[in-house]
């Protein structure tokens, strides 16, 4: 599946798409259903899911998930989510994305705004499932710390929902070539050159052939 | 519709537990299996199946004491917790008569209203995966009648009517008995109020909240993060539209620049 293409880059591996998606399709749809719950208004999301019990127990089941791949995802992304002093660099101009910056320090596998992300959906990913633990049965803890995971879970989705719509922009249409690299894994060698300078120098000295992925 | 208050006026209470019998009767509650635990109370708690109960205190104050009967029940909060955190809607819902009413029909057993409510009343049952409360026996005082607990209480300590009347009747024989209404907080009213008497104040007794409110949490949960939740997605979403629209995609630039990273 990763066979050598001309003038491409294999960025990332089938494992990195997989949890990828598991944690963004878990995270989505607990988002969805979320709603739901949240928004009595938008009843119409409980009534094409079958009703608000059902969705009760589709939330639950895809915080299950989302949970699962929080942890498989902390464990791949942690090192290269690491701050490094070039991230300051790249953070004081904005990556370059609000206007031209041209002291840019070549990208590692992912920038700053990458990284925080990154911290944001791990940091508010242990509020969620944790607070998410204590709703499935308030019961069991004091009253207190119940009402604070209740409001610990709204806030943490506000910060990721947030969060989310950025990460799809600019995975999208922000940075064109970006979102093929988390269906097929490949890269344009421009794309890398543009966007991860520093990380594919770096595997280029190590001798590393385009077949390995990270 | 009018409003209704059911006042519980506990220096007439003899704790005969009529209104605990009258409850389950008109609700078709089962009763409950139960052991003695060392006092008139019983069952010890509420529960799915108990609505109402007498429970019992012993106070001592100075040197003489207190026995307190007191008929524990749903408050009926004009402003309810239960109501603000239900995520299913028609579960929980106030009325314009003042009763707060659940509806198995459409309860999903999230249990979110026992952890919001400050009196602690919705009760959960894992085998019905629902909870169940008081509703002032809704189906009854829409239909003219009183509560049943009211209805069968025989001492005259529970009765039931219109609000503005039923006000000044607890103004009243607070007055008389120079006691306290309970909770007579003006920022946070419930359609059932108790008359302290005299020597007893609210937090010497078991299971009462001397001073309810909307828990803190549940309204920043509900009036802040909830809105700004959607808030925040659709500013996000403008900003990034707006950026595509000014600055456009993010790619290398053609010869105009020099080429970073080299």
């Amino acid at each position: 599946m990763s066979a050598k293409k001309e003038g491409m880059v294999y960025v990332t591996s089938l494992q990195e798409r997989i949890v990828h998606w598991l944690l963004a399709g878990s995270c989505l749809f607990a988002l969805l259903t979320g709603l739901g719950l949240m928004f009595h208004s938008w009843d119409f999301i409980a009534a094409l899911l079958g009703g608000h019990y059902a969705m009760k127990w589709m939330h639950i089941f895809s915080g299950v998930v989302f949970a699962f791949s929080l942890v498989a995802a902390s464990i791949m992304w942690w090192e290269h989510c690491k701050f490094v002093p070039d991230d300051l660099k790249w953070a004081q101009q904005a990556g370059g994305y609000l206007w031209e910056a041209h002291d840019l320090p070549p990208g590692g596998m992912y920038n700053a705004g990458q990284k925080l992300f990154f911290w944001a959906v791990f940091v508010f990913g242990i509020i969620l499932v944790v607070s998410g633990l204590i709703m499935f049965n308030p019961l069991a803890v004091p009253v207190v710390l119940a009402r604070w995971a209740y409001m610990l879970h709204a806030a943490s989705v506000m910060v990721i929902a947030s969060f989310f719509i950025v990460h799809l922009y600019l995975g999208t249409f922000g940075n064109p070539g970006t979102v093929q690299i988390m269906f097929h894994g490949w890269a344009t060698r421009d794309y890398c050159e543009f966007h991860k300078g520093k990380w594919l120098a770096d595997r280029e000295k190590k001798g590393g052939e385009e077949s390995q992925a990270s | 519709m009018t409003e209704y208050i059911k006042l519980i006026d506990l220096t007439k209470c003899t704790g005969c537990r009529a209104c605990q019998v009258a409850c389950k009767n008109w609700n078709d509650l089962p009763a409950e299996s139960t052991g003695f635990t060392g006092s008139l109370q019983n069952p010890a708690d509420l529960s799915y199946n108990t609505w109402c109960l007498i429970r019992f205190d012993e106070i001592q104050n100075g040197s003489g004491m207190n026995w307190i009967m007191r008929h524990d029940a749903c408050m009926h909060c004009e402003w309810p917790a239960c109501v603000k955190a239900c995520p299913s809607p028609g579960a929980l819902v106030r009325t314009d008569t003042g009763a707060v009413v659940h509806d198995p029909n459409y309860c999903i057993g999230c249990k979110a209203c026992t952890a919001a409510c400050p009196f602690d009343i919705p009760r959960y049952s894992a085998e019905q995966e629902k909870i169940a409360k008081c509703t002032l026996c809704y189906d009854r005082i829409t239909d003219g009648r009183k509560p049943a607990c009211v209805t069968a209480c025989p001492t005259g300590c529970l009765t039931f009517g219109p609000k503005a009347e039923m006000l000044a009747k607890a103004d009243a024989r607070a007055a008389e008995v120079q006691g306290v209404v309970y909770p007579r907080n003006p920022k946070y009213r419930t359609n059932v109020l108790y008359i302290m008497p005299k020597a007893i104040n609210v937090a010497q007794l078991q299971h009462t909240n001397p001073n309810p409110k909307m828990p803190t949490t549940i309204l920043w949960w509900k009036n802040l993060f909830k809105p700004f939740t959607l808030i925040g997605m659709g500013a996000v979403a403008g900003a990034a539209m707006l950026h595509y629209m000014v600055r456009g995609p993010h790619e290398p630039h053609e010869p105009e620049n020099k080429e970073g990273g080299e």
